[in-house]
């Protein structure tokens, strides 16, 4: 194919064309989705983690009762006393409990949350759920001792539980695909083989001659 | 008189950003890739948009933008700063669509953290996010610690004498071999390597702490793209605490560490000059720096009697200077702790070892230990110089992978760009200042931001004035690309408008 003067015109007025309809595209999916506030959050325990966090040494050493979505995972340890072993959980107490940012829950801010040592390890198969994309986590309430910086995990700032219990159920969530997703990417897509159509002869031989050149 | 830019200078700077912008669409292939297998179709769908999206404005530039005409310097400065904010615009879409912004801002700041290795971050609700973004937010990171141009030059461009010129736009001018092509390919050699071996060593740790295999995978995935590009990032809000692991710490602390080396250096030992990790004045710096940093930190807490033991003294002090050193900011200690535990002293500690930072040519920032060296040398020779005969010559000689002459020229240009650091850094702090946070918290931050570190006192976060959000996205920006770049788009703006 020749490079004639209007054909490069033609080609030209093309690129135009489609980098405005995707200049619009982008704009348009800036504006599309104002965040939403989460509605007031009030928190389900007397000592919040951040305020744990921020006065850490009130509480060192004494007993409290936390409660939180377990997030993550159970992470299963050697507790080095008896042969026993212990688990390493982590209790999020922050507005996103009930419902994360994707399945509705509003923007309240980061996740804020304790990390809880369990031991007997045993003790954790009573959660099934675990907070992640896919999973709401078991409410979990936990009795124990607050470590501002536990001697017997390296300085980690954590809670020993002595006690577990399941507030409530959590849940698997389903993420629906949106339509208008679907259409703006079906657009898109379409968009960018058109481009690449109009660039193939160029881009085909730069391409060719980066291997050679390796 | 200035002059206004030709037209054949707009055509070659769109037509080179339009192939860095193909790079960063055919980057998100790799999180699609990573929904469709984790069964992630809304996430698929975002990651679909963002990457057709990047393919239409690069190819689309590429198109409209034809010329044969090579880069000069003023374009491929341009080019290299101009293409970071197209980046960090596209890469936000998929981040955007997800639900977890508030505002295309926060998306925006999060990219610009990413690609700047930083690690700062205002994505809300982490821990439910889905793995495909998981793996954009650390492979941006993974990226971006090579540089955004060091991808377009490895795959998308042939030998041209103005791929030079970009690639040193992006903070980056070590050669490691004589192409500049060849470079950016041994630059990506080095970090695959890395990544393979990081990555296997990790999945098995992350496994035996009692991690299910996949998921260990993908957390030992990302660990490695946070430690190893010095970003910092990680997949839950915990960040390094939610291991509680001697062993994760002990192999992210090495991972950080050689992610904080030039390639350079990495280069000279992977072909055999082993003694050079004891002779290059920035292992010097940095050895030094560390030790000094340390201490200080550790005179602070073991006076206000935080931690139980000497152990658990030394494990949280050197893991948080070690991380603030490499400009890495992966923590062990929770955020605000680090403010209600640590105090002034142990901030201060911190924000010392982010402001020199790593090395140059690295994934890291900061005013860099090879500056530090030189500045440091140049005031010996001075202090030298006035107890000796008037008439005496000196020679100071610094050795950085070859033997080099401390020349007046090299004194000038370093201490042009220490000073300039020094001066964003207290500009961040009287801004942060200005906007009602304490002074010492604000410096921590800014230097945190401006040193692409990511270490936070609590400063950043969704709620933080909006004009100090755009100015940490230009911190970030300015810290990485080390100023030059971005006086160049000043300048490329002010001929555009003013010229004649």
């Amino acid at each position: 194919m020749r490079w004639t003067k209007a054909r490069k015109r033609v080609v030209l007025e093309t690129a135009i064309v489609f980098m405005v309809v995707a200049a619009i595209l982008l704009v348009f999916l800036i504006v599309r989705k104002p965040g939403v506030t989460g509605t007031a959050w009030v928190n389900p325990n007397k000592y919040s983690s951040s305020t744990l966090i921020e006065t850490p040494k009130k509480f060192d050493g004494k007993a409290i009762e936390f409660t939180g979505e377990a997030v993550g995972e159970s992470m299963v340890r050697s507790a080095g006393k008896n042969g026993a072993k212990g688990a390493w959980i982590h209790l999020n107490d922050d507005a996103y409990m009930n419902h994360g940012v994707e399945a509705g829950g509003g923007f309240n801010g980061y996740n804020s949350g304790m990390a809880i040592w369990v031991e007997p390890a045993s003790l954790t198969k009573a959660i099934e759920h675990y907070g992640r994309y896919k999973e709401n986590g078991d409410i979990v309430r936990i009795a124990g001792t607050f470590n501002a910086a536990c001697a017997e995990h390296g300085g980690d700032m954590d809670i020993h539980a002595t006690g577990i219990e399941i507030v409530q159920r959590g849940k698997t969530i389903t993420h629906k695909v949106y339509a208008w997703k679907l259409i703006s990417a079906l657009f898109l897509v379409i968009l960018a083989l058109a481009m690449l159509a109009i660039n193939r002869r160029r881009f085909l031989k730069e391409q060719i001659a980066v291997f050679m050149n390796r | 008189m200035i002059l206004r830019p030709a037209q054949s200078s707009y055509r070659v700077i769109g037509k080179y950003s339009g192939k860095v912008i193909t790079g960063v669409g055919l980057l998100m292939t790799i999180p699609m890739v990573t929904a469709l297998a984790m069964r992630e179709y809304n996430a698929f769908f975002d990651f679909v948009i963002g990457c057709a999206l990047s393919m239409v404005i690069g190819l689309g530039a590429q198109a409209f933008f034809r010329t044969d005409k090579d880069l000069n310097w003023g374009e491929g400065l341009v080019v290299s700063a101009g293409s970071w904010i197209w980046a960090v615009m596209l890469a936000a879409v998929p981040y955007w669509l997800s639900g977890h912004y508030k505002s295309f801002l926060d998306a925006c700041f999060d990219t610009m953290s990413g690609f700047t290795t930083t690690g700062l971050l205002l994505v809300q609700d982490l821990d439910h996010m889905s793995y495909a973004l998981n793996m954009w937010r650390h492979l941006i990171t993974y990226a971006g610690g090579q540089g955004i141009v060091v991808i377009a030059l490895t795959f998308l461009f042939k030998g041209t004498a103005g791929a030079y010129k970009m690639y040193v736009g992006e903070g980056k001018d070590e050669r490691l071999l004589p192409n500049v092509i060849q470079t950016a390919r041994a630059i990506w050699l080095v970090s695959i390597v890395y990544l393979g071996v990081g990555t296997l060593v990790l999945t098995v740790v992350n496994m035996f702490l009692g991690i299910a295999p996949v998921r260990a995978f993908f957390m030992a995935t990302w660990a490695f793209m946070g430690a190893w590009s010095t970003g910092g990032f990680a997949p839950m809000s915990y960040n390094t605490v939610y291991y509680h692991s001697l062993i994760q710490e002990v192999v992210t602390i090495i991972i950080m560490v050689a992610g904080s080396m030039n390639f350079a250096l990495h280069w000279a030992v992977w072909t055999g000059k082993r003694k050079e990790i004891y002779k290059n004045i920035e292992i010097q710096s940095f050895t030094t720096g560390v030790i000094v940093f340390s201490a200080l930190a550790m005179v602070g807490l073991m006076r206000a009697g935080i931690y139980p033991d000497a152990m658990a003294l030394a494990r949280k002090t050197l893991y948080t200077i070690i991380s603030g050193a490499t400009t890495t900011g992966v923590s062990i200690v929770y955020a605000r702790a680090l403010v209600t535990q640590w105090g002034p002293i142990g901030l201060v500690a911190i924000t010392l070892s982010m402001m020199i930072g790593a090395s140059a040519c690295s994934t890291g920032g900061g005013i860099k230990g090879i500056r530090v060296g030189i500045m440091f040398k140049a005031f010996v020779q001075d202090v030298k110089q006035t107890i000796m005969p008037e008439n005496s010559i000196m020679r100071t000689k610094y050795h950085h992978i070859k033997d080099s002459d401390l020349t007046d020229e090299l004194i000038k240009g370093t201490g042009m760009i220490v000073l300039l650091f020094l001066l964003t850094y207290l500009f961040s702090a009287v801004l942060g200042l200005l906007c009602g946070y304490d002074f010492t918290q604000a410096l921590f931050e800014g230097v945190s931001a401006i040193s692409n570190t990511g270490l936070s006192c609590g400063v950043t976060s969704p709620s933080m004035p909006e004009v100090m959000k755009v100015a940490y996205i230009i911190f970030m920006w300015v810290g990485r690309l080390e100023f030059v770049s971005v006086f160049a788009v000043g300048a490329h703006l002010i001929a555009v408008f003013k010229g004649k």
